[in-house]
């Protein structure tokens, strides 16, 4: 179990490898990235079986008080900030926790980064910078896997940081598209101005803790002598960090403008791993949350509000890339609220299907544009000619997400929608019911515009659109494998195993439980949105003009994503830039020009003005000096007299 | 004995002497030989009172004539050193008028 | 080693001082034998500061290496006494890692060579001696000998340049940084006056740093006379290290200096300055310190946030790098202010990354200069096509100074943040310091704004054509930034050997609070 700090360790080695050497090795590099993260997914199970055979007993292992789990601890030191053994002073170290949630997290992580990575030999071959395109991969393999294992709040910054630099860079791999440098900015300033609220908030853990430990934080608590002031401060602001992340409102613009990037990095960043690590964020600090309590009601409502606002706008979207973002927001919203009800497992199932199934959208996403570059889902159609397996694989995502039953989706949002049932208002229910019909609704729309509908004419003819070729297929039919079938993990199935609930929870296993009137309702509204979508985009038999023409300033507000683009906007030009340039002026102007010129013209003004005692004639100096003497000599037989 | 007020006399109108000239000399030349005038002005008074009062309080018999020495000496320097800036200025601006020479302003 | 370790202090001074002397006697008409010497006394500075700095026995703490020659007896009491802590152990090798790098980046002088580099050589002596030297008067000699040489290295080998709106020769650059620098040490002069005047009262007159340090931790100095003196140190090193509002030279004179100027104005000169405010101010008056302290914090935060937001709207790459400088200086005093053992340290550790860092900065910002002969930002555009090399460093060095995770930054301005978070426990003034290292988090998140915008507009994207000829960095180029990134990401990973060297000796500092 202790080898899983290769997991992340192996891809850091292969980045430097790949930047410097890539031109010179086999393949742009591309083999090494995909061989370290290969042998991460190896080592993931090698610690899955490592730790399903640990016992409380076992060396590194304990059963941990605040989750009630068991987790399994290694260290390795790294600095010392302050002098060891002084009061003031604090260790710092590598260290992992290896428990039920990094695990799950790792695999997911793992096996979609090697998916995606095999997929981009396929999707980004020929391209002139495919080595550090690669290199960026292993890099923020490295640091995402480095961010589900780290054990301290310090280190779990650090790789939260590096993955949004790494998102940064993928971005903006085709910089030469204003568009992408444009999106790359605003992804990481976005995310750093919620990182911002991550660090406060864990360094105002620290002076509470004096650690920054995560265990010594949760035992605290835990224990209850945590101050509540702390408990809710910290967590909110640290909330301000998973928002910025997770793409929450009223963080979530930088995310559908980051599908500029390479639709792959597309598939894991944002999609399943990265944005997901607000959520994972949350449940790690749930002790912290949960004590604080004022703060999970803030982490439901935040994912409510976003949930019900992303999935409005994926609705109106025409862009098939920004349609999956906006869902992607939506889903990270469902988890949120969930996390909010105090559905831990539910959550990080739900966190887990919707990795696998909206990778697979993604990456159906990206062959489909891989084909047609095309994006606008106005100009497709009919593709489920030219590229069947695309279209049952996209097909079978997106009904997954949907909640179309017995596909993973169903299970886990039914799971989530359970949890909201039970854990928060009525309200929230009825809200998230909304969502999840909105979610059926827009996934129907891109599902049957894009591969059953009509194909727009004068389309198509200039190049030939063919279905994915094998290196970008297989992983979409893996992934296709357990967006159908990951489902299956939640039951109590006969035997040992107790479901996903048994494994991933918080305090007491949960069995799989099936709220019946929530199950049929959700599945009543998931079909109902799929025949909608039928009849409106593939038979046409129901028009949505009256609908449309009927609430057309409501529907050009969703379109125009509720002005918050413009708002930060206006605030950044109108406000920030306004304000830098006049502090900029105020130094030059003030500080320089009035404060320190100004009184340097008037040494040199005063100069000038006396200067003209000074003729220059040696006779002139010497009487003066002359009289002067005179005056001194004058002066001195005065005192002795 | 010749008293001591004669000599201080002396010195007096010799320095006085060489002061008018310095200030009212337009050469440069003679600038210079009229500092000379002060500082051998000052040396008669130097020595006069050495002389008077050897014994007197705590001052001795060589306190002035040694004084009056390191005055020959700097005045040696002084004179090699201002002939020697007068030579380059002549040289310069062909002149040693002392009006014409007034670069030390502004 | 035993006759290097009782002559290292004393060489590390001596070699560019000699070096500077013997360089006036070569000859004026051969300009790269005179580069090749500079290289040669660099070099051996660089081996001696190394060898300083690992030879620095981080278990034993104190003053180590120490010698000292006699000079002025009683009652002056002053002496040539040399000694290395673990504060200045790291500025030692920072500055022989710039002065090496400023000697080769000084390639492309053509003007006067020979005069450049014997001015080059004194200002680092200059720099060394205020590091490693434990008595007052030569911690002011050497320190004006730092100051002095800048003047005519910006007056005779700047470059003047017109804003539009207003001019900045390098006349008016040089003449500023030395006033300002002047001024600012006649406020230590007269600080130190004082200081030995009071010691003088008690009994103990001598310019020694050691007795005085010992005097004032006896408690043998006026609480009220400390806090009467610190201020003067305060903002007299405190204009060296660009405190608010005292920071204007700094700007401007990186805007007229020749890049490997630059390169030892920030990153070494403005060191000096908070390396004052530490060694002088905080260890031989420690009660003055502890009160001025609030005051001080807050000029930092002003510092941070100032700099930066100031930073945001400039377009010459030298003023956002000037202004940048400006703000991340803000940490180092922040850091010392909190008085916190982690704060302290992580001030001392940001000196020395960010001397590496903005180093780094003119080191490419001169490489687009020399070629492109501009450096306005918004009229530049699409570098990474041409100077894919010169680009990525300075993307790297962007994101070092934005306080990624992986470089030295942000180890250092974490230690700061923390710092501040706790010193209350020491200090008592609580909304202070959470606030400043509040605000402190708030400014790394603003040198993102400034740092990507830069990049965006000017180093990504498509190239005008009138950039078409502007070529990738050279090999000395190269070479330089290249080592900067591999120190930066080096510390930035593995702080340890830094932080252990610092951590004691900061520790036996805040003893005295």
């Amino acid at each position: 179990m202790e080898l899983a700090w290769l997991i992340p360790v192996l891809s850091f080695i292969a980045f430097p490898i790949i930047v410097f050497w890539g031109k010179r090795l086999p393949g742009g590099g591309a083999p090494l990235a995909i061989g370290a993260i290969a042998a991460g997914f190896a080592l993931f199970w090698v610690a899955l079986l490592g730790f399903l055979a640990a016992t409380p007993d076992t060396e590194h292992c304990l059963t941990d008080a605040a989750t009630g789990t068991l987790a399994c601890n290694f260290q390795r030191a790294w600095f010392n900030a302050g002098l060891p053994g002084l009061p003031d002073s604090v260790a710092l170290s590598w260290g992992m926790t290896i428990d039920p949630l990094a695990l799950a997290m790792l695999g997911m992580v793992t096996l979609v980064a090697l998916m995606v990575q095999i997929y981009s030999l396929g999707y980004m071959k020929g391209d002139p910078h495919f080595g550090w395109y690669y290199a960026c991969h292993a890099l923020f393999a490295a640091a995402m896997l480095t961010l589900v294992l780290a054990d301290s709040f310090l280190l779990l910054y650090v790789a939260w940081e590096l993955v949004g630099a790494c998102s940064y860079l993928l971005i903006g791999f085709w910089h030469e598209r204003p568009a992408a440098r444009e999106a790359a900015k605003k992804a990481f300033i976005v995310t750093r101005l919620g990182d911002v609220g991550l660090l406060l908030g864990i360094l105002l853990l620290w002076r509470e803790v004096g650690s920054f430990s995560m265990t010594a934080a949760f035992e605290l608590a835990h224990s209850g002598e945590m101050s509540h002031g702390v408990a809710t401060a910290s967590s909110l602001l640290m909330l301000l960090g998973a928002m910025g992340k997770s793409a929450q409102f009223p963080f979530h613009v930088w995310l559908p403008d980051a599908m500029e990037g390479p639709t792959p990095v597309s598939a894991l960043i944002h999609a399943a791993t990265m944005v997901a690590a607000g959520v994972y964020l949350v449940a790690r600090a749930f002790p912290i949350f949960q004590y604080s309590g004022d703060a999970l009601m803030a982490v439901a409502i935040v994912g409510l509000v976003t949930a019900l606002m992303a999935s409005t706008i994926a609705l109106t979207s025409t862009d098939l890339k920004r349609i999956l973002a906006y869902s992607t927001i939506s889903h990270l919203g469902l988890m949120m609220l969930s996390l909010g009800a105090g559905g831990y497992t539910a959550a990080l199932f739900h966190l887990l299907a919707h990795g696998f199934s909206k990778a697979l959208l993604f990456l159906g996403a990206g062959s489909v544009l891989h084909s047609t570059e095309q994006q606008d889902i106005r100009h497709m159609g009919g593709l489920r000619k030219a590229m069947p397996l695309t279209a049952l694989l996209f097909s079978l995502g997106a009904m997954s997400l949907g909640g179309i039953p017995i596909l993973a989706g169903f299970w886990s949002k039914d799971e989530v929608l359970s949890a909201v049932s039970h854990g928060l208002h009525p309200v929230f229910i009825v809200l998230a019911l909304v969502t999840a019909l909105l979610s059926a609704l827009y996934m129907a729309r891109a599902m049957f515009v894009v591969f059953f509908g009509p194909s727009p004419e004068s389309e198509h003819h200039d190049h030939p659109v063919h279905d994915a070729p094998l290196a970008m297929a297989a992983p979409m039919v893996l992934l296709g494998v357990l967006a159908a079938g990951f489902g299956l993990i939640s039951f109590n199935w006969p035997g040992s195993f107790g479901g996903i609930g048994s494994f991933l929870f918080y305090h007491e296993p949960e069995g799989f439980h099936f709220t019946w009137w929530l199950g049929i309702l959700s599945t009543i509204l998931a079909v109902a949105a799929f025949a909608f979508g039928y009849l409106v985009y593939v038979r046409k038999s129901l028009s949505l003009e009256g609908f449309r023409r009927s609430f057309a300033p409501a529907i050009r507000v969703v379109e125009r994503k509720y002005y918050v683009d413009e708002l930060y906007q206006w605030v950044v030009d109108r406000v920030v830039m306004v304000f830098s340039r006049f502090i900029a002026l105020f130094d030059r102007a003030v500080v320089n020009d009035v404060l320190v010129n100004g009184p340097a013209n008037s040494a040199r003004r005063l100069g000038v003005a006396m200067r003209l005692h000074v003729t220059g004639h040696v006779y002139s100096y010497a009487l003066v000096m002359a009289l002067g003497a005179a005056a001194l000599a004058i002066l001195w037989w005065w005192r002795v007299a | 004995m010749v008293p001591l007020t004669y000599f201080q006399l002396l010195s007096a109108a010799l320095f006085a002497i060489g002061l008018y000239g310095v200030l009212a000399r337009r050469s440069a030349v003679l600038i210079v030989l009229s500092i000379e005038l002060m500082l051998n002005a000052v040396n008669i008074n130097l020595i006069a009172a050495a002389s008077h009062m050897d014994g007197v309080g705590r001052f001795s018999n060589f306190d002035g004539q040694i004084i009056a020495i390191f005055v020959i000496t700097i005045a040696a320097a002084e004179v090699g050193l201002a002939l020697a800036i007068i030579l380059r200025m002549y040289r310069n601006r062909a002149t040693v008028d002392v009006d014409e020479i007034n670069l030390m302003k502004w | 080693m035993q006759a290097l370790d009782q002559a290292a202090l004393f060489l590390i001074v001596l070699a560019p001082l000699a070096g500077s002397l013997l360089a006036m006697f070569m000859s004026r008409d051969r300009p790269k034998d005179a580069w090749y010497f500079a290289i040669l006394v660099a070099a051996v500075t660089l081996a001696l500061s190394i060898y300083i700095f690992v030879r620095y026995d981080y278990t034993a703490g104190g003053y180590q290496l120490s010698r000292s020659f006699g000079w002025l007896g009683a009652p002056l009491d002053i002496n040539l006494s040399l000694g290395v802590d673990g504060i200045s152990a790291p500025l030692v090798l920072l500055n022989g890692i710039i002065l090496m790098g400023g000697v080769l980046i000084a390639q492309t002088i053509k003007h006067r060579t020979r005069d450049f580099f014997v001015l080059l050589l004194a200002l680092g002596a200059g720099v060394f001696g205020v590091f490693i030297v434990r008595d007052l008067f030569f911690l002011f000699f050497f320190y004006e000998l730092a100051v002095l040489p800048m003047y005519l290295l910006i007056g005779v080998w700047g470059s003047s340049t017109d804003f539009g709106t207003f001019l900045r020769t390098k006349e008016y650059g040089a003449m500023k940084l030395m006033l300002y620098l002047v001024a600012g040490s006649v406020l230590i002069w007269i600080g130190i006056l004082a200081l030995y005047l009071e010691a003088g009262q008690q009994g103990v007159s001598t310019f020694d740093m050691a007795k005085l340090s010992d005097l004032a931790r006896d408690g043998g100095l006026d609480p009220t006379v400390q806090r009467w003196i610190f201020p003067l140190f305060m903002i007299g090193f405190g204009v060296l290290a660009g405190l608010w509002p005292f920071h204007t030279w700094s700007p401007d004179g990186h805007v007229a200096a020749p890049t490997s100027v630059s390169m030892l104005h920030a990153g070494v000169l403005m060191k000096l300055g908070a390396y004052g405010i530490i060694r002088v101010g905080m260890d031989l008056t420690p009660a003055g310190a502890e009160f001025w302290m609030p005051v001080l914090i807050g000029l930092g935060t002003v510092n941070v946030l100032y700099g930066a937001i100031s930073a945001m709207s400039q377009g010459d790459l030298k003023y956002v790098i000037g202004y940048s400088s400006v703000s991340h200086m803000g940490y180092v005093l922040m850091g010392i202010a909190t008085l916190h053992p982690i704060g302290v340290a992580g001030a001392v550790l940001q000196m020395f990354s960010h001397g590496i860092m903005t180093a780094l900065f003119f080191v490419l910002v001169g490489a687009i200069y020399d070629r492109a002969h501009i450096r306005d930002s918004h009229i530049l555009n699409g570098l990474f096509k041409r100077m894919g090399v010169v680009s990525f460093c300075f993307a790297i060095a962007g994101l070092a100074s934005l306080g990624l995770p992986g470089f030295s930054g942000f180890i250092a301005e974490f230690m700061v943040f923390t710092g501040a978070f706790q010193s209350d426990v020491r200090l008592g003034f609580v909304p202070m310091a959470l606030l400043a290292g509040g605000l402190g988090v708030v400014g790394a998140a603003i040198t993102a704004v400034y740092i990507l915008r830069l990049l965006a507009r000017t180093f990504f994207g498509e190239a005008d054509r009138q950039w078409a000829h502007l070529t990738d960095a050279s090999p000395v180029e190269k070479g330089v930034a290249g080592a900067f990134v591999l120190i930066l990401v080096v510390v930035g990973v593995w702080p340890e050997p830094f932080l252990r060297v610092i951590n004691v000796s900061v520790a036996t500092l805040l003893e005295a609070f």
